[in-house]
């Protein structure tokens, strides 16, 4: 890693890239990192890419990020307050709306994710907030972007305690036989980032940060990952235009350090 | 003309034991904190409580001793930290979850409200939220296409509680701007309607101005004027959540006994709504998180 970025920077770089001018994305709760994602690419090469804040404040432009990602604070600047699910829900179903990040405590070879429990769902070891709106959204939008900051074994597990929220399901075909739309594109990790098997929906090695080896990736990953063949690349890093933009614009207070700790 | 408006505690009496409840607001936002203060200090038993995205009031109600079962998509205080009370009772058996992802909860109450069978949805396919409770979630086929839906059955509630900004004592109430979010599905699904308001208004106010109203009176059953009601929540565009509030929650709650005390003094001990907001900085930490009126 550089000394003239952080992982944090380097993650929401690497995710702003994948939006584009037809990005129309919204966010839930403890959403930083892909909040930070969608404001830095409407400042840099996206500036027609639609932000609902909170899926609540459309286009909105705030000074700062606050504690929460489903608070007023994240509004200021919103053309439009939608004043009810109705206005969200059925555009999240029309795809109006089609592009939606999330992660979990949990996530496995197919981008599936848990958020509910650890253990039993009757005697959870650790109970977690729960899937909110992930089961739903996960079968409702196309473009489903994963990213987690704790790329470790116990993260990514062959086998969920619990499944909160569909990626490629059972893998292959799975999602098109249940008739949704999609699925994950990529998960951002602080290791490297993952793609999906055309095939088999598995994930494999995209790209790899700076510094980070094949080897350290397979060592933190639960499930099986295919060995790389040949040289593989390099995840790009920030340019000093993005890391200021980030620094100064989008998120002064550092709040999308709330979810690297 | 009968008076809708009662106290908070008044309210409160209202809910009987073994109650479904609904609690109105979306996580940090306009939540009706000051009536499910009421409630705790009532110390209600055996509640079903309904909440699609919440943290504080859950915690609230399970520290009261009030909650069964807690029917929601998400239980968290955000960015502040894991909901440890309601965590703590979960993990040790004493209350119940009934997890629901977000839309078929909503599904589930569209249905309760428009008195039919179910709700069909596409969300929850392939997830094992459904296999929680495959009575309410069927995974059915439609039977023309062959597609694969969720049938989400009626969800009935016996009182639902909001927030709002203002009332008349007849029961018409205003959102103010109009941001209900699920707020309305809760009254829509209710058998019973209660509104606690920043401030009563008179009746001219509503029909000078009836595009503004969100709520007409003959589906609300209660008022209560409670200014600052949604505290330590916010209530845009009056006011935001009081962070200081939040953090100081989740710092006590790593310590069992810190918990207890916090709860004591900044939550449950103080008579009054007045006097809770007192124990909680009073004038001066409200006019730290006052945003102006429309």
């Amino acid at each position: 890693m550089s000394e003239r970025y952080t992982i944090d920077e380097l993650m929401v770089t690497t995710l702003a890239r994948e939006f584009t001018n037809d990005t129309r994305a919204f966010n839930g709760a403890v959403s930083f990192v892909p909040v930070c994602a969608y404001l830095l690419a409407r400042r840099t090469h996206a500036p027609d890419l639609v932000w609902a804040a909170s899926s609540i404040a459309i286009d909105a432009d705030p000074k700062s990020i606050p504690e929460s990602t489903l608070s007023d604070g994240l509004w200021d600047g919103a053309s439009m307050l939608a004043n009810s699910a109705y206005d969200f829900w059925a555009y999240a179903q029309n795809r109006r709306y089609n592009t939606f990040a999330f992660r979990g405590a949990q996530m496995d070879a197919c981008g599936n994710v848990n958020n509910t429990v650890i253990g039993p769902y009757e005697s959870p070891k650790v109970r977690l907030p729960g899937g909110g709106g992930m089961a739903d959204l996960s079968c409702m939008i196309p473009l489903i972007y994963l990213w987690s900051t704790t790329h470790d074994p116990r993260t990514f597990v062959e086998r969920l305690d619990f499944r909160s929220g569909i990626g490629w399901g059972d893998g292959g075909d799975h999602r098109e036989r249940l008739g949704l739309p999609g699925g994950p594109q990529l998960c951002v990790t602080n290791l490297c980032v993952f793609e999906f098997h055309p095939d088999t929906k598995r994930m494999q090695i995209r790209s790899l940060h700076p510094g980070v080896t094949a080897e350290q990736v397979i060592e933190s990953t639960g499930f099986a990952l295919p060995a790389p063949e040949g040289d593989v690349p390099v995840t790009g890093e920030p340019s000093d235009e993005e890391l200021r933009i980030l620094r100064e614009e989008v998120d002064p207070t550092g709040a999308r350090l709330r979810e690297f700790r | 003309m009968d008076s809708k408006l009662r106290s908070l505690e008044e309210a409160a009496e209202t809910v009987a034991d073994g109650s479904t409840i609904a609690i109105g607001g979306l996580s940090m936002n306009a939540v009706p904190m000051a009536f499910v203060r009421a409630l705790a200090r009532r110390k209600v038993k055996d509640l079903t409580v309904v909440a699609i995205v919440h943290g504080m009031p859950i915690e609230w109600l399970v520290a009261a001793g009030c909650v069964r079962t807690v029917v929601s998509g998400l239980v968290s205080l955000e960015g502040f930290g894991l909901a440890p009370r309601f965590r703590a009772a979960v993990q040790a058996g004493r209350v119940e979850i009934e997890e629901y992802s977000e839309h078929t909860l909503i599904c589930r109450l569209q249905a309760a409200a428009y008195r039919i069978p179910y709700m069909p949805t596409k969300a929850g396919l392939g997830t094992d939220m459904l296999a929680l409770h495959p009575d309410t979630t069927r995974e059915q086929h439609d039977p023309l296409s062959g597609d694969p839906y969720v049938a989400c059955t009626p969800l009935p509630v016996d009182v639902a509680i909001v927030h709002a900004e203002a009332a008349d004592t007849r029961g018409n109430v205003r959102v103010d701007p109009k941001l209900v979010w699920m707020d309305s599905e809760l009254v829509k699904a209710a058998a019973r309607t209660i509104v606690t308001v920043e401030r009563i208004v008179p009746e001219a106010s509503f029909r000078a101005e009836p595009h503004r109203t969100t709520y007409p009176r003959f589906t609300v059953d209660t008022v209560v004027e409670a200014p600052w009601g949604a505290y330590p929540t916010s209530c845009f565009p009056r006011y935001g959540y009081d962070g200081d509030f939040f953090r100081a929650y989740v710092a006590a709650h790593t310590d069992p006994a810190a918990g207890q005390v916090f709860w004591d003094e900044r939550i449950a001990g103080p008579e009054t709504h007045a006097a809770f907001l007192d124990a909680n900085g009073g004038p001066q930490t409200l006019l730290s998180i006052a945003r102006g009126t429309t």
